[in-house]
């Protein structure tokens, strides 16, 4: 277990979703296990000790967005609904803790908290989040309520009232980062059609762990799929992109074998994808400025309340289709497969991006960063539009 | 009260009485309902011979049955197992829990021996004894024809009369509650039959919380792969997973002498579909309708069923397969303990029977006639008689269903410390080892595992008790569960306080099984597993458990749970101290 837990605080440090010295790892099996910053640590034993769960993270989100989200939502809100739909299906509203709402000598609100929810937010502390069976669990779900908290700030700063001067210097250390494009490092993946099983599987975790280095996916989410005459090689569910070693399933295309039942939950999508479009590889993720930018929408009077699964029309970034449709066998399967084809690449509402290859993992890998890249200069100069008294280059 | 009725019919066909009983809302929130609320009801009972007249039978639904909660129309029948000695729960669907709470019942309490055989109707009115006497002897299907114009009908079939130590219970539609003899227990009762009827409706707090909250459910089963996905159990059924264990070579094989069978492809999810084209059904209201049907309605056999049938005995014979499941269902036994008993008795003998040799011996079973008289005793008691005790694959009297635990080392464990024998669905750590949900865990390594099963274990007693299905846990979580209990009920429920009930559910079941004289000697596995590796190959070593290391893992299980070195309560008054 002392493996996980320094497996999972190397990942936090790594994508860069947790600051270090405000972050502790707890962990219980038959003794409590901790890890990381000291001063965390009798809060997180207050609190795990009083849970039936394993694994407990309490972290200082790496870049402000909890000053940002408690400054900017009412003082009786009591919780974050999420704004992309992987968050929102998986761990539904977010509790949202204030300072003067527990103590640390007697959390027991927050032990109530995270007796209801798999995380949530205390101001002071960060983002608290529990597994329930591996260490990896409170990791991913960490991530996802970092997810929830990254994406919903910064489209508020879109679509709610216009930054502050102070948000705008808070964010400082986020505009360097958009500052500098992501590079397409691309040029030593594989190239070419890929015919073995071996290349197959080497240049699919290749991908993977290239997309992960390059922050295009929060911690390790998103799959990826190849296919091969009348079989289909696609990453299991709940792999880590980067760590696909084993984790890949074979999937015949004729149901011949259910042995695939562990695939990624877009294998239905997937295997849509490739038929509709006769494509070699998919690569599937959630670059964070593309899930932001694809939850614009110029429409307010068209009577869908729901958009991100019943709006039926075709919206674009850029050239770049967006489209609505549930996870897994909702209507990704659908949508995605008749718009993909005209850029390769296609993006689902509040939830990531798809993007296809002839032959190898360049070509989606390119065209994602490409598009992530695209969606961070767009997301800046609409910011700048609405602060024009405000230079953003000077706050860089 | 919203959500339960409050009341329970107690029943004693000695008598030939029937008379309601309120539950208080106190005991129904602190345990729930099905598994829970009947294990709390054997309180002054578990101590009785499972045979004795005044063992009782406890029919018991949940709160969320009768609602439009995603899977849970089911219920749970609870007693002392024949099997295994333990106190037993068994969950099932169907219709029957569903009318059993429309007729106004959160359980049945039926005591008491009759002194003839007798089928029971079950209205809001209460109790009505029907002579069963044509009954008797009868298969489980023309039993059902015989009462269905009357409601749901629950049934024993010869085995259950003739006392085979895993006679099922079963339910009109195929469903059955399926493990550990409860259906020999009606028989001892002289209890052919339950048939039910009602239209009152289970009334919901708050509806819009509700729905809100089962919407949450179904999109939580359309995102897992395990539940909608192409390969998944709504379009195949469980045996999905006979391509997936054999892949894992942990399907086990000729009495667990092997894990891999070559010919698994010819009874796998596709080779049934291709076969037999089946219809989807299952529990009534359910969305995910996992059970396949022939187009007559004949139910086709589980994932479990088609490995011990085939696998275990060594057949590839689909058809036979098929037979074997509906023989059993028609006969009303336990096809996991059926077949491997049989499995067992085919190796200790030196040869596993064919095909075509196991209806006949299916029927032998169910009569307690020739070969079939052993058999019926299960594979414990079986081998003990053959002088070859080291064969039987059971941990307490259980035998063990279709996960080699040399394949899966949370599976090992967890059925060491299953409070009702070798069971896999207790913790079920299949899921986050082989189906890789909620998060996927190292199927080879023991380490933090005992934890991962006791948090488990007390989550499936809360399940067991809503009444849920465990299939919608390979989607939805306890988080989606309590938000639909709250609002059913307007009583408020988190995840941790489930688990905390499931706790209390799980400690008074070992507790009585340590005052039965159960002890760590029985939280073990078969000495096979220690000593003779599976089948390796394909990049793939399984070798025999490490026993060392297992047996610290259940010293840390024994710690974590609060129990002593030796899995003793270290508490003597825990029963008082519990609601």
């Amino acid at each position: 277990m002392i493996r996980q837990i320094e497996k999972y605080a190397d990942k936090l440090y790594a994508d860069g979703s947790a600051l270090p010295g405000r972050t502790a790892l707890l962990a219980q099996d038959d003794c409590l296990l901790t890890w990381g910053a000291e001063e965390l640590f009798s809060l997180g034993r207050a609190i795990i000790e009083r849970l039936n769960v394993v694994s407990l993270v309490l972290a200082q989100p790496a870049l402000p967005f909890m000053e940002l989200l408690l400054q900017r939502v009412a003082e009786a809100e009591t919780q974050l609904v999420p704004l992309d739909t992987e968050t929102r299906t998986f761990l539904h509203d977010i509790p949202l803790v204030r300072k003067s709402d527990f103590s640390h000598a007697d959390p027991q609100h927050l032990v109530e908290l995270l007796g209801q929810r798999k995380g949530i937010l205390v101001e002071g502390v960060g983002i608290l989040a529990t597994g329930s069976v591996t260490v990896e669990q409170a990791y991913i779900n960490y991530s996802s309520v970092y997810h929830a908290v990254y994406v919903k700030t910064l489209f508020d700063l879109l679509c709610a009232a216009p930054p502050s001067e102070t948000e705008l210097q808070l964010l400082q250390p986020l505009w360097a980062q958009l500052e500098q494009p992501i590079a397409s490092r691309v040029a030593d993946l594989y190239q070419g059609e890929l015919a073995e099983k071996s290349q197959i599987l080497a240049a699919m975790q290749q991908a993977g762990l290239r997309t992960v280095e390059l922050k295009l996916v929060d911690s390790f989410f998103g799959n990826l799929s190849c296919g091969q005459g009348d079989q289909l090689y696609i990453s299991q569910t709940g792999a880590s992109l980067d760590d696909l070693a084993g984790c890949i399933d074979l999937v015949p295309n004729d149901n011949s074998s259910t042995a695939g039942i562990t695939a990624s939950s877009e294998l239905i999508a997937h295997r849509a994808i490739l038929a509709e479009t006769g494509a070699a590889t998919i690569l599937h993720g959630h670059p964070k400025f593309s899930v932001i930018l694809s939850l614009l929408c110029d429409e307010t009077a068209c009577g869908i309340t729901d958009c991100w699964k019943d709006c039926a029309k075709v919206r674009y970034l850029g050239p770049v289709p967006v489209v609505a449709g549930e996870v897994g066998a909702g209507g990704i399967a659908k949508k995605v497969p008749p718009v993909i084809a005209q850029q390769g690449i296609a993006v689902v509402y509040g939830h990531g991006v798809f993007a296809i290859g002839q032959q190898d993992y360049r070509q989606p890998l390119e065209a994602m960063i490409a598009l992530e890249n695209w969606c961070r200069e767009e997301y800046l100069r609409r910011l700048k539009l609405r602060c024009p008294q405000m230079n953003l280059q000077e706050t860089l | 009260m919203k959500g339960w009725h409050g009341r329970l019919l107690n029943i004693d066909l000695t008598t030939g009485r029937s008379w309601p009983e309120a539950l208080s809302a106190d005991l129904l929130q602190n345990y729930l309902g099905g598994r829970g609320l009947g294990v709390r009801l054997l309180r002054d009972f578990y101590q009785l011979d499972p045979f004795d007249p005044e063992m009782p039978l406890v029919f018991a639904v949940g709160p969320l049955c009768g609602t439009a909660a995603p899977t849970a129309a089911r219920l749970s029948v609870v007693s002392r197992s024949p099997l295994t000695g333990t106190i037993y729960d068994c969950s099932a669907g169907g219709r029957f829990a569903w009318r059993l709470k429309a007729a106004g019942f959160d359980a049945l309490k039926i005591v008491g021996r009759s002194s003839a055989p007798v089928a029971l109707g079950i209205t809001p009115q209460g109790g009505e004894f029907l002579p069963a006497d044509q009954l008797w002897g009868r298969r489980i299907t023309e039993t059902v024809q015989a009462l269905e114009t009357k409601g749901s009908v629950a049934a024993i079939g010869p085995a259950g009369e003739n006392r085979v130590l895993y006679a099922n219970i079963m339910m009109g539609e195929g469903n059955s509650v399926g493990r550990g003899g409860l259906g020999a227990v009606m028989g001892a009762k002289n209890l052919k039959a339950l048939v039910v009827d009602g239209q009152l409706k289970t009334s919901i707090v708050d509806q819009q919380r509700f729905t809100e909250a089962r919407q949450d459910v179904i999109r939580l089963f359309k995102a897992s792969p395990v539940i909608y996905g192409d390969l998944g159990i709504a379009n195949y059924g469980t045996p999905a997973l006979v391509d997936l264990m054999a892949q894992r070579r942990m399907a086990p094989t000729e009495n667990f002498r092997k894990t891999v069978f070559a010919d698994a492809d010819q009874y796998s999810g596709p080779a049934i579909r291709k076969a037999f084209q089946p219809k989807n059904h299952g529990c009534y209201g359910c969305p995910i309708q996992c059970k396949k049907s022939l187009q007559d309605g004949t139910p086709l056999p589980e994932y479990e069923t088609v490995n011990h049938f085939g696998a275990l005995n060594g057949i590839n014979d689909l058809r036979s397969i098929v037979n074997s499941n509906n023989l059993c269902n028609q006969l009303g036994m336990d096809t996991i303990s059926a077949a491997a008993s049989i499995s067992a008795w085919g190796e200790a003998r030196g040869r596993f029977p064919r095909a075509e040799e196991i209806g006949a011996l299916l029927q032998e079973i169910a009569a307690r006639q020739g070969d079939g008289d052993q058999l019926a005793e299960g594979a414990k008691r079986l081998t003990q008689k053959l002088g070859k005790p080291q064969l039987s694959m059971s941990v307490k009297g259980l035998e063990l269903p279709a996960y080699d635990p040399r394949g899966a080392y949370g599976m090992a464990l967890a059925y060491a410390t299953s409070n009702r024998g070798g069971c896999h669905l207790r913790a079920y750590p299949i899921s986050h080892e082989i189906l890789r949900k909620p998060v996927a865990t190292d199927r080879f390594d023991f380490a933090g595992k005992a934890r991962i099963v006791k948090i488990a274990e007390d989550c499936n007693a809360s399940i067991d008790s809503l009444v849920a299905c465990k299939f919608s846990f390979f989607g939805a979580s306890l988080e989606e569960y309590a938000e639909l209990l709250s609002a059913a009920t307007g009583v408020e429920y988190s995840p941790q306080a489930l688990k905390t009930i499931g706790e209390r559910i799980y400690l008074t079941e070992r507790y009585y099984n340590q005052q039965l004289g159960f002890s760590c000697q029985d939280d073990l596995l078969p000495e096979r597993f220690f000593t003779e590796a599976g089948s390796s190959g394909d990049g793939i070593e399984v070798p025999p458990i490490d026993r060392s290391r297992f047996e610290a893992e259940l010293q840390k299980y024994y710690r974590i749970r609060g129990l002593d070195s030796q899995g003793r309560f270290i508490q003597a008054d825990f029963l008082e101290q519990q609601p």
